[in-house]
């Protein structure tokens, strides 16, 4: 590990055009941990089609940092992580980047995710990316909060949240599952028929 | 999770899962027979028919000519490749983009999944709640919770399940399965697979999928992202989500023979270990190189995954032999025992013994063991006569688990601790949210 990557090194090296010098970034970002996250989102979520190979460095290192804050023993810096990428979902970010962060917050949050990752349910675009990313927090209030977006919910969006709760033990019988009803019809016919 | 209902397969011919407990090297888990007259026909549907699809499709559609099978259903999420199956399967197959008109159909007694990856666990599960047969391709599971989903309900639908690991079938995986249970170099210590590196790439921008791909269903369960044509197809296995490398790819037929050889079925490690290098750029992030160590106690011993690790050079051979030439040198593994040692190349469909192995002349007190009649009449015997196939689906959740407990432990710089017991991880609470992961709705288990 490169003892000396600091917070201004992380980012400088994560923007390099060398991808040599990017990966060795990425693969060092966690110990840099929450400080980097707000810069290397910017980055990530940058939109130029020329640095995309940047973009997805600068997320990988962000995911980096999850998995590395995230160990035994480190709650105040999982904490200090979480609440950096919870800054990140109800901003301007593009909606791929949102769906990435949604689902680095339910590797590593707590209930303090719950209230910003929920308001999301309402969003047609991101909604099943919270749906999931509650139903992975393992906070009650998750559970809380799965059951408030079903009463909420669309109808075409019931089974979905519906889903979550039954796998977090809820019993909803009211919803219908989904799951086996085929919807995808296909254009070729049998060949020879 | 709330109960949910099994459909009883539509010839109930198979009796109690409950299997015979399975000693170090006995026959495999011979369970009282059912009903099934061995001359009916069972009624198949294809699921996936690219890659090792093809191949499957091609190999039941032989059984069809001889008339010993029907297929009624080929199924792909690729019109092109579904349409070149269709010619395959002949015009009585119906076809399908969604697997689960293939499942709902009461005439279908068993599917054949070989669809990416991220797609084994829960189209297993939805074909074992509607009853069916499952023949589902290796690795059997992407997360930990997959796979016990996946046991649970092939178990309640006490449906014949065969994991694609089909190096245990393989002849001269047998030669070296009796050789090794028969003491030829003592006590087992150590297994250490080889295996050359995953390649990096995937360098391609987001863009549209092509219009002969139904995207949503190929990305299933998975969390929604653009197309990229990384990801398709066969190279979904260099991305960790839908793949997971090498270790993931050829380490669930390896490690698959490690576990078959040493009786170690129904048990896991104690730690797990990793490390390695991930790709520098592009889309693929599966490990390049990557060494795991697994630990097991009671008995002890060690397997390793190196990858690349130091690979033992083919042997000459004339061709004569059981499995033939070595064709694919680039992966196996070193066995050590307290009295020697034992090596094989390959692991897979093809699977090559030392010699040492193929030449052994068992004595009037030698222990045989199992000797698949192949992978694929193995599994139909599963389904015929209720005998648990050999690669059944916990045998391959739990090496499917061994590939992802590697990878985590990779991923996450830690050592992991690990509960076979309860297939849970410990200790770790983050390790443990990964133990699982959501999935995208409808494609749920």
């Amino acid at each position: 590990m490169n003892e000396a990557l600091t917070l201004e090194a992380l980012i400088e090296q994560i923007q390099s055009g060398d991808h040599n010098v990017r990966a060795a970034a990425r693969d060092n970002a966690g110990q840099v941990g929450a400080p980097a996250i707000a810069p290397l989102a910017e980055i990530a979520a940058d939109p130029d089609p020329g640095k995309f190979e940047i973009a997805r460095s600068a997320n990988r290192a962000m995911q980096n940092i999850v998995y590395h804050a995230g160990r035994p023993g480190a709650a105040d810096e999982a904490r200090a992580v979480s609440a950096e990428l919870i800054q990140l979902v109800g901003a301007e970010p593009p909606l791929q980047f949102r769906r990435d962060v949604m689902w680095m917050i339910w590797q590593i949050a707590g209930a303090e995710a719950v209230e910003p990752v929920a308001a999301l349910l309402g969003n047609p675009d991101l909604r099943d990316d919270a749906r999931m990313c509650l139903e992975g927090l393992p906070a009650a209030e998750a559970v809380a909060a799965l059951r408030a977006g079903l009463a909420a919910a669309p109808d075409d969006f019931k089974p979905a949240v519906a889903h979550s709760l039954r796998k977090r033990g809820v019993d909803v019988p009211d919803v219908p599952d989904l799951r086996l009803v085929p919807t995808k019809q296909t254009s070729v016919t049998p060949v020879g028929r | 999770m709330t109960d949910r209902k099994v459909r009883v397969p539509r010839r109930g011919f198979l009796k109690t899962a409950g299997a015979a407990t399975a000693t170090a090297f006995a026959a495999p888990y011979l369970v009282p027979s059912g009903a099934m007259a061995a001359n009916e026909k069972l009624t198949f549907g294809h699921i996936g028919v690219g890659g090792m699809g093809g191949a499957h499709l091609r190999g039941i559609k032989s059984r069809m000519d001889r008339g010993e099978a029907n297929i009624a259903a080929v199924c792909d999420v690729d019109e092109r490749r579904l349409e070149n199956a269709s010619r395959m399967a002949g015009p009585q197959a119906d076809v399908y983009r969604d697997y689960r008109y293939v499942i709902e159909r009461d005439d279908i007694d068993a599917v054949v999944i070989s669809t990416p990856d991220h797609l084994h666990a829960v189209q297993t599960v939805h074909a074992a709640e509607c009853g069916k047969h499952v023949y589902v391709e290796k690795p059997a599971c992407c997360t930990v919770e997959e796979g016990k989903a996946m046991i649970e309900a092939c178990n309640r639908a006490k449906i014949a399940v065969q994991v694609g690991s089909q190096g245990r079938s393989q002849p001269e995986a047998y030669l070296s399965h009796r050789y090794l249970a028969n003491g030829n170099i003592g006590r087992v210590t150590r297994v250490d697979c080889w295996h050359y590196p995953s390649p990096s790439g995937g360098t391609q921008r987001d863009g549209e999928p092509p219009e002969h791909v139904d995207w949503d269903l190929w990305l299933g369960p998975l969390r929604w992202r653009p197309f990229n044509p990384g990801y398709l197809h066969g190279t979904f296995r260099w991305v960790m989500e839908s793949g997971g490398g090498q270790i993931r790819d050829r380490g669930a037929h390896v490690m698959s023979c490690a576990m078959w050889w040493m009786g170690a079925d129904g048990t896991g490690p104690v730690t797990v270990e990793a490390t390695g290098e991930a790709p520098r750029r592009g889309l693929w992030d599966s490990a390049v190189r990557i060494n795991v160590t697994y630990t097991f106690k009671n008995p002890d011993w060690v397997l390793t995954w190196n990858q690349p690790g130091k690979p033992v050079p083919p042997e000459e051979r004339t061709g004569r032999e059981p499995g033939g030439r070595i064709s694919r040198p680039g992966y196996g593994a070193l066995y050590t025992g307290t009295e020697g040692t034992f090596h094989h190349w390959g692991g897979d469909g093809g699977t090559w013994a030392e010699r040492k192995a193929r030449e052994w002349e068992p004595g009037p007190d030698a222990e045989d063991v199992y000797r698949s009649p192949g992978h694929m009449d193995d599994w139909f015997i599963g389904i015929r006569t209720g005998k648990k196939t050999i690669m059944n689906v916990e045998a391959g959740a739990d090496v499917a688990i061994l590939t992802v407990l590697g990878n985590l432990a990779f991923l996450l710089g830690r050592k992991l601790q690990w509960d076979h017991s309860k297939r849970e991880i410990v200790g770790d609470e983050q390790a443990r949210r990964l133990m699982d992961r959501p999935e995208r709705y409808p494609y749920v288990i």
